[in-house]
Parts: structure tokens; sequence; C-alpha cells
């Protein structure tokens, strides 16, 4: 066989970094996947609304206003962050109210439904 | 906080004017994780904060204009403009990469960087405009590509949308899983090639000798 120019040194080299960087890319990819199957929790970010965590950790969104000291808002789309800048903290701490208002939720049995579902307005379907 | 934490705040306080911006700057070559954006807008839209087709369109557009704005910057900016983004965007040498796949490829390549090799979308554009790609034909494969990334991400976003973040990540390390996959075959077929026409060439003297031999 004849022997290796630098040009294709330098190829074999670019292809055993891609395969590394394939390899790790393959790992990291099927971790996430597991990760993702077995947890639905998301670590609550700034970003979040009050009712994209209460989706996420299936605790009712009534659970959390409460905990916040806030009104339930029905189509609220306002960040944790907002919400924070609004009452004058950091957002940290809203956070760390959140997950204690959601360890609680779980470890005590579900509470009857906090409001009856309101009356519908006009041509609603019957059961 | 990082950046994306702020960014995805932004869209809960501003709604579709701030994703149309977003996609905008991200289709030009600006860092930022607009693929998280749409997931979260679907999630937005699951919950009934975001309305389906609004967010469908504008950000398609922003997309779109985006990158045609790569595509003028490409064609008028000029190589000396085009080298000074290719450092930005990670170096020349991935601009001449882009524009050989780009030769050999084409339409293809224009349509598979909008929506699944995603990294390579902005490049992509400067060089399509800098190597004078036919621009309504670049806007068509754009239009299919982009259309295609927008409905995907967010209907994943409407289907999973308690579980953006975790989304958005599993499909990062994917993007990059397939991209290595790329130039792992790309590279590996050269590599082939080589040793082939090698042998070839080896097995030619040999030929070539033994009938020195018999003669």
């Amino acid at each position: 066989m004849r022997k290796l120019g630098w040009h294709q040194w330098v190829l074999l080299l670019l292809f055993l970094g891609a395969l590394l960087f394939t390899g790790l890319f393959g790992v990291r990819t099927v971790r996430r996947a597991i990760y993702w199957r077995n947890h639905r929790d998301e670590q609550i970010r700034p970003w979040m609304s009050v009712r994209y965590v209460s989706r996420s950790y299936r605790v009712p969104p009534q659970v959390l206003y409460e905990a916040i000291g806030q009104a339930p808002v029905p189509h609220d789309r306002r960040p944790l962050r907002e919400i924070a800048r609004e009452q004058n903290r950091p957002v940290e701490e809203l956070i760390s109210k959140l997950q204690r208002a959601i360890e609680q939720a779980r470890s005590s049995p579900p509470p009857p439904p906090a409001q009856p579902l309101p009356p519908p307005v006009s041509g609603g379907r019957s059961p | 906080m990082s950046l994306s934490d702020y960014l995805l705040s932004t869209l809960g306080v501003y709604g579709l004017p701030m994703l149309f911006t977003i996609l905008l700057f991200s289709s030009i070559g600006v860092p930022i994780p607009a693929s998280l954006l749409l997931l979260a807008s679907g999630s937005f839209v699951e919950q009934g904060e975001m309305s389906l087709l609004p967010v469908l369109g504008l950000s398609a557009l922003g997309a779109i204009l985006g990158d045609q704005a790569g595509y003028v910057l490409g064609r008028w900016g000029g190589r000396r403009i085009t080298k000074r983004l290719g450092r930005f965007v990670g170096g020349e040498q991935q601009l001449l990469r882009a524009e050989k796949w780009l030769q050999r490829w084409q339409g293809a390549g224009i349509f598979f960087s909008r929506w699944l090799l995603t990294p390579l979308g902005p490049v992509i554009n400067i060089t399509c405009g800098m190597t004078g790609y036919s621009w309504p034909r670049f806007l068509v494969y754009d239009i299919l590509g982009e259309a295609l990334w927008v409905v995907l991400y967010v209907l994943l976003g409407l289907f999973f949308s308690d579980r953006v973040q975790a989304m958005s990540e599993f499909l990062g390390d994917l993007i990059w899983l397939i991209m290595g996959l790329l130039f792992v075959t790309v590279l590996g077929w050269n590599l082939l090639q080589y040793f082939r026409s090698s042998s070839k060439e080896a097995e030619g003297k040999a030929s070539a000798h033994l009938v020195d031999e018999t003669s």
C-alpha cells in the first residue's frame, strides 16, 4: 500500500475527530433520551410561567399561585422573572417557594377541586 | 440568568413581535436559541396563550427574511465582508467547506440546512449569495425548508408542552449527532476512495511488472 501523504493524514485525523465527536454526541443523545423517558418534571427556570410549571409538575395552578401570593390569572403568560420583578424580590426566592409548594402538594392527598367549573356561557354541550 | 432564559422571558412578555425578531436575527447568523423559542411557542399555543396560525406565519416569515438578508449579504457584500463574517460563523474554512458542499448538493443543501442541519443554515445563505446561486430557486427551497422547520418545532412544542427545555436539549444533541454522522460519512468516503485508488494503482503496477516478465 502507498504511504500516506500529508493530505491523507489530515483527512484521517479529521475523520477520527469526527468519529470521536459523533460518538460523544451519540452517548449524550441516548443519555438524554433515557433521562427524558423517566423524568417529566423540568427544573424551574425564570422564563417559565406559573401555568407552565403547573403543567410540567402536574400540580393545580391555584396551588402555585397561592404559594407566591397571587390570584390565579386565566391566560397568564408572564414569566416568573416578570412576576418576581413586580413583587420586587429575586426570582430564586419565587422558584424555591414554588418548589416547596410542589413538594407539599405531592406529599399530601390531592385536595378537592378548589373552584367549581364555570357555567357554560352559551351553546354548551350537554353531557 | 442565561441568554435563553432571558429570550424566553421576553417571548412571554412581548409575544409574537419578539418571536419574529428573534427568528430573523437567528437566521442571519446571530447565535441565539431559536429552536427552543419555537418549542416554547408551541407550548404556549397548547396552553391557549398564543394562536397557532400567527405563530407559524410570523416565525416562518422572520426566518425566511433573515435567510434572504444572509443571501443578499453574500451577493453584494463580496468576499471581504464574507471573510469577516466567516470568522464570526466559525472561520473561513467553514465557508469554503459550505461552498463546496453547496456546489455539490445545491437545492438539497439549502433545504436540509433549514430544518435538519440547522447550524449550517447561515453559512449556506451567505455562500449561496457569494457563488451567485439562482435567487428564485434559493427562495423556493428556503420557503419549503423553513416552513417544515417551523411546523415541526412548533408541533413538537405543542405535543410535549410540559417538557420544552428537555426536548430542546435532546434535539440540540441529536442535530449535532446527525452532523457528526454526515462528516464521518463524507470523510470516510474520501479516505475509502483514496485507499481504493492506491490499491488499484498497486495492482496495475504488479500486472505491468508481470507483463514485462513474460514478454
